[in-house]
């Protein structure tokens, strides 16, 4: 079963990768669709099966996959619980993003191809989740990497999406040089890269001493710091976020997807999966604490301002990424990955709503020229209110449970900087619930300014300006490519709203539903060892303060009922308060001016080393010495060669003498025997 | 002493056939004038084919004539037959081209069995004086061949520098061969090879040096070589096939035999000479003719790298290196005639054409003939499994056996630079657009192309005839 | 004094240089080419004359008498072909034998 689960996406990549011509578009979609609505199906049955029926971890031997010295390598899938929890969440939400993008990609050519990259994802992140061994996981992690720069640049003749992947890859890349350094130390330390043997001997091997670079590293804090940068990139935690919003240049459903809902938390899965590593080193946890707080803090910031509907839901979801860092960094790792499991549906749900917005707008993804459409798609608006009430940690909602969970966590946690990481995510909460609403109101309540359009294409192209000089120019805004005429919003077809639907429920239900297994009282028996469960942080949470209890939610109304004012009561008044801050807004508008500092310090240094080792290396010294220079050698001589050859026989005559002579005087100087 | 003196008819058969034939056909060109061309081109290849077999059926027993002047064994017969039948066909080429041409000089023919009788002599001397009459006699009739096309300035230009600079060659030769003759007080190889082996003074090394030269000449190795892309070039095509399909086999032959059974106890001392020569060739031979148009030039300077590749094998001194240069010219004068014929066939409605670009288009307009001159061009590179990856294969490892490793590595990358302007010629024809269309060609070259293609194509799976025949032609020598 | 063989021998390598240096300092005239191969093999002729003499072997002799016969034959075609050029071309001069080349 296990393995159906896995291969079965694999299977249908080849299908429509390899027959997708053949077979014709329909059929691709069928079955990639099918295939994944199995998987789900199967998802479900090994999630109560492992979960509840307390079925120890389970090892699914494949294959072995290499042998090199002492480094042994094998195929396996872990089936513990921590996986099943995975496996749920990717198969359902990419199984539903299957059926949704039936729908959304109606009309793209090349639907085929589409289905094939979802299905390989697919296939790459079940790899990573049930991985055995770190070489594994990283297969995985490279998988999804490829199959996420595939997506991301799939409308490859656009040149913004083709920088966009290029952009995620290339900041994926430092990310997994980290992670791969990482796997190597971890070998080095423990001669093994599988899980079982490092976990087993991870307090044994946290007492001795790394020297590394003339100095004594605490082994196991330096390994969780190579593996953390590895889930930093992946997990676009901040210094390493920066490809994520760019990645918004994909199809609708493979944000949903991959950078939603499962790629972007590989890394979380990686640190709660490691969390026997990570707990053995306490300062790693405390890097992880607060890289995460500063993450959900200031991904939030940059949320409040952006005007773009996909960005605003991927600068939430780089917030809510922080957010499972600070539970797992706070030592909750159940907490965090919970979090990861309702906010896959929600945000699944934001995004799928969103996607069903830009269909109804004609792809159109300027929030500015929206408003008004809750007449026109009232149940699209009603299922992204219902994202944002999850989001926003509405009480009994998903995002309740689980973020101020985090808040909490974060507040009790022993590690140092909890009460930054407490500060940072209470905060964070505030503006999220803003950013969130302000998204919901611009959208759908107000003057529709769609009407009017094509008044305000001036305007736009001005704000993106001061992005179009990065080296990896973001995203122009797609409303570019797509006529301005006339716009008539209207409701998605059913096979984009029935998996709205779906994961409405999972936003609404997933947090009552599965609190009590995730960090309740059933806890210890559901995680069954597969992660560190440390039952005094929950206890701890239970007795905290009233204030501190209710801080999610303080802040949440207070979010709620400022983006109102903002938005309902006042719509002005944004407007003035830029005019008034401009130097506040233009700094949250461009994002921190993150790409532009990247640009300077990394880009274009690199790019000037490269165009030295072009211009200078590879043209000047090898070529030049190499094949051009030899062969420009070979003319050279050639040409000499034919300049002997005058045409005069007194020439002729003096080579031959001149040949004579030469063999004499060596036999002279040389002295015949 | 008269019983010696007077050869045994046998001995000299195929050159008495050579020899009588070409008086004969004088006498019926000088009476019957261009009415006879006809006949007098017939016969004299009909006496070229006799005169092969001839020798062919010749015993295997060394034997010797003209009192020890003139010698038969297998390494002659060997190269005899190599030449004649290159002569052969290059007059099969002269005659196809005459047929076309308003000019019919009976000469042609009769030249060329003059000059082949001089080749052969040359192959056969065993002394200093058949070695200079038969260089002389071959010699003579060349000078003349290259400028046969008389109304033609280039021919005759070809004619003039090929016979000062050749004149001036033998004139080195001549002095080497007094020298060696005054220091060892005879002619024949023997009693040369008997006074070496007490040890050779500056006088005698003197002697070989210019000796060397002009034998050096005749097979146009680097520094001797200036005359050969003029005179290839000038001269009418297939009397270019015939000066590089047959002279240099019989040149070749003759410097093998004065290097090895004269001075084959001095190897030493020559080997240094001839390794200069060798790379000197094969290096120039590759690089000057990767810039050329003229495709008859471009066969020049390939030519001139072909002598140094066979040098190799001749640089090591051993039964092997012997056997390797017999298997190279034998394949080289295959490839060569292959060569030359299809330079014959470049021929429009407007005339002959000998320009690299002409070529261009010519697999789609026709393909069996650029299929049998890509073979041709892959052959000369040395492309495996074609004759002339094997024909190099044997001279170089008889050059590594003898030691002369690098000699070999040299003679590796200058083919490998060599190879380019033969690949070139074969893009041209496959891969450039272009209006070639020649005039069908004429059985007789078909013909010579088949043969010739068969033989190149062939040898690599069927090699034992011509490499049992040079191995016993190489033991005879030494 | 005596004249012995080393006199014979440096007058045939004194005539043997003159011939070789005529061929390629002379750039006017084609019949002096000839001439200097002639003198070329003059001086190979001493040589063997010499050595003949020398040695008291009559080979030499022998031997110089073919190359007068040869050389008779050579200066004949020689003479044949430069006519041949001159038709064609209107001149004998050294520098203009240069249409061929590279």
């Amino acid at each position: 079963m296990y393995s159906a689960i896995v291969f079965l996406p694999l299977l249908g990549f080849l299908i429509a990768g390899g027959l997708g011509r053949v077979i014709g578009a329909r059929s691709c979609e069928i079955v990639t669709t099918a295939f994944l609505m199995l998987g789900m199906v199967l998802s479900w049955i090994a999630f109560f099966q492992v979960g509840y029926g307390h079925q120890g971890a389970e090892l699914v031997d494949l294959a072995p996959w290499f042998i090199s010295g002492g480094l042994r390598v094998e195929w396996a899938l872990r089936i513990d619980t921590l996986t099943v929890v995975m496996l749920v969440v990717v198969n359902t939400v990419s199984a539903l993003v299957h059926l949704y993008s039936i729908g959304y990609m109606a009309d793209d050519p090349s639907r085929p191809r589409f289905f094939a990259y979802l299905s390989l994802f697919t296939f790459a992140m079940l790899m990573l989740v049930t991985a055995d061994n770190l070489v594994q996981m990283f297969f995985g992690w490279e998988g999804v990497g490829l199959a996420s720069y595939l997506l991301i640049g799939f409308w490859y003749d656009r040149p913004s999406a083709n920088a966009a992947a290029i952009k995620a890859f290339i900041v994926n890349r430092i990310g997994d040089f980290g992670f791969a350094l990482g796997i190597f130390l971890v070998f080095t330390l423990f001669s093994s890269i599988a899980f079982n043997d490092i976990f087993a001997r991870a307090p044994e091997i946290a007492k001795g001493s790394f020297h590394f670079l003339g100095f004594d590293w605490p082994p196991l804090t330096l390994a969780c710091l190579l593996l953390f940068m590895g889930a930093m990139g992946k997990s676009a935690q901040f210094l390493l976020h920066t490809w994520l919003p760019d990645a918004m240049e994909g199809p609708t459903p493979v944000s949903a997807l991959i950078h939603a809902a499962t790629m972007v938390t590989a890394g979380v899965f990686m640190v709660a999966r490691l969390s026997p590593l990570f707990e053995q080193a306490p300062f790693a946890q405390t890097a992880v604490l607060v890289i995460g707080a500063i993450t959900a803090f200031f991904a939030a910031t940059i949320g409040l301002v952006q005007n773009d509907i996909k960005r605003v839901i991927a600068y939430s979801t780089c917030s809510q990424l922080g957010y499972m860092f600070v539970g797992l960094g706070a030592g909750a790792y159940s907490i965090g990955i919970f979090h990861l499991f309702t906010h896959a549906f929600f945000k699944a749900l934001l995004f799928l709503g969103a996607g069903s917005v830009i269909v109804a707008m004609h792809h159109e993804q300027d929030m500015r020229k929206m408003g008004g459409l809750w007449k026109s798609i009232p149940f699209t608006g009603a299922m992204m209110v219902v994202g944002t009430l999850a989001l926003t940690g509405f009480p009994f909602t998903a995002g309740f449970y689980s973020k101020d969970a985090i808040i909490q966590a974060a507040y009790v946690s022993d590690r140092e900087g909890h009460v930054f990481a407490f500060l940072c995510t209470a905060i964070a909460a505030l503006m999220t619930a803003f950013y969130s609403w302000r998204l919901v109101f611009m959208t759908f309540s107000g003057p529709p300014h769609w009407a009017e359009a094509e008044a305000h294409a001036q305007d736009i192209s001005d704000a993106h300006k001061p992005q179009a000089g990065t080296a990896f120019a973001p995203a122009a805004d797609t409303s570019h490519e797509h006529g301005h005429g006339p716009v008539h919003p209207h409701e998605s077809p059913l096979v984009m709203l029935v998996p709205l639907a779906v994961l409405a429920l999972g936003a609404l239900a997933a947090g009552f539903l599965f609190k009590g297994v995730f960090f309740g009282d059933a806890a210890e028996h559901f995680w069954n060892g597969s992660l560190v469960f440390k039952d005094e942080i929950v206890k701890r949470i239970e007795e905290v303060p009233f204030l501190v209890e209710h801080t999610a939610l303080l802040m949440m109304i207070l979010g709620s009922a400022l983006a109102y004012w903002f938005y309902i009561v006042n719509p002005s008044l944004p407007g003035r308060l830029a005019a008034a801050n401009p130097i506040l807004y233009r700094f949250l508008l461009n994002k921190w001016y993150f790409d532009e500092i990247y640009d300077f310090l990394f880009v274009r240094p690199a790019k000037a080393i490269g165009r030295f080792l072009w211009k200078e290396g590879d043209g000047r010294l090898i070529d030049g010495f190499g094949p051009d220079g030899v062969s420009a050698r070979v003319i050279d001589v050639a040409r000499g060669a034919v300049r002997l050859q005058s045409g005069y026989l007194y020439h002729y005559a003096f080579a031959m003498l001149i040949g004579v002579a030469g063999f004499i005087t060596y036999f002279i100087v040389m002295g015949a025997r | 002493m008269m019983a010696t003196a007077l050869p045994s008819i046998l001995t000299i058969l195929p050159e008495l056939v050579l020899a009588t034939g070409a008086l004969f056909l004088i006498l019926t060109g000088a009476f019957q004038g261009t009415r006879s061309i006809n006949l007098v081109n017939g016969a004299a290849f009909a006496i070229l084919v006799v005169a092969a077999i001839a020798t062919v059926f010749q015993t295997s027993e060394t034997q010797t004539a003209f009192n020890g002047s003139f010698v038969v064994d297998d390494f002659a017969r060997f190269m005899k037959v190599v030449t004649l039948l290159g002569a052969a066909a290059t007059l099969a080429l002269a005659i196809d081209e005459m047929s076309r041409q308003l000019q019919k000089p009976f000469e042609l023919a009769i030249l060329v069995l003059l000059s082949s009788l001089g080749m052969l002599l040359m192959i056969s001397a065993n002394d200093l004086i058949a070695l200079y009459l038969g260089l002389e006699l071959s010699s003579l009739a060349l000078y003349v061949l290259a400028a046969i096309d008389r109304h033609n300035a280039k021919a005759s230009e070809a004619g003039l520098k090929y016979f000062v600079l050749g004149a001036l060659s033998s004139g080195m030769l001549l002095y080497g061969a007094s020298l060696i003759y005054g220091f060892t007080g005879t002619v024949s190889f023997a009693g040369i090879a008997a006074a070496v082996k007490g040890g050779s003074g500056p006088g005698l090394m003197f002697g070989l040096v210019f000796l060397l030269a002009g034998l050096a000449f005749k097979i146009s190795a680097v520094p001797f070589h200036m005359w050969t892309p003029d005179v290839y070039e000038g001269a009418p095509t297939p009397v270019t096939a015939y000066f590089a399909a047959t002279n240099k086999i019989a040149a070749m032959a003759l410097t093998t035999r004065v290097l090895i059974q004269a001075f084959g106890t001095d190897a030493a001392e020559w080997r240094q000479i001839l390794v200069f020569i060798s790379i000197a060739s094969m290096g120039l031979g590759a690089f000057a003719a990767i810039g050329q148009r003229n495709i008859k030039r471009l066969m020049a300077y390939s030519s001139i790298s072909h002598v140094g590749y066979a040098l190799v094998g001749l640089s090591a001194g051993t039964q092997d290196g012997v056997n390797g240069v017999l298997v190279y010219m034998a394949i080289y004068m295959a490839m060569t005639v292959g060569t030359f014929g299809c330079i014959v066939a470049m021929r429009t409605k407007d005339g002959s054409v000998e320009t690299i670009d002409d070529l261009s288009g010519l697999a789609r307009s026709q393909p069996a003939f650029a299929f049998v001159l890509m073979v041709l061009m892959f052959s000369l590179a040395g492309v495996p499994p074609l004759a002339g990856f094997w024909a190099k294969w044997y001279v170089f490892s008889a050059a590594v056996d003898a030691g002369l490793v690098p000699l070999a590595v040299i003679g590796f990358l200058t083919s490998v630079v060599g190879a380019y302007y033969y690949l070139r010629i074969v893009r041209v024809m496959y891969f450039d657009d272009g209006p070639a269309r020649f005039v069908p060609l004429s059985g007789v070259l078909r013909a010579v192309l088949a043969v010739c293609g068969i033989v190149v194509i062939l040898f690599g799976l069927l090699p034992s005839p011509i490499v049992m025949a040079a191995g016993a032609a190489a033991k005879s020598l030494f | 004094m005596t004249i012995g063989l080393t006199h014979y021998l440096t007058v045939a390598a004194i005539l043997f240089t003159l011939g070789v240096f005529g061929i390629f300092l002379n750039r006017k005239n084609i019949i002096l080419i000839m001439m200097c191969v002639e003198l070329i093999l003059l001086a190979v002729n001493i040589n063997l004359v010499a050595f003949s003499a020398f040695r008291g072997d009559i080979l030499g002799q022998v031997y110089a008498l073919l190359i007068l016969t040869v050389a008779a034959a050579e200066a004949a075609i020689g003479l044949a072909i430069l006519v041949v050029y001159y038709r064609n071309r209107g001149t004998i001069a050294v520098e203009d034998v240069n249409m061929m080349r590279g």
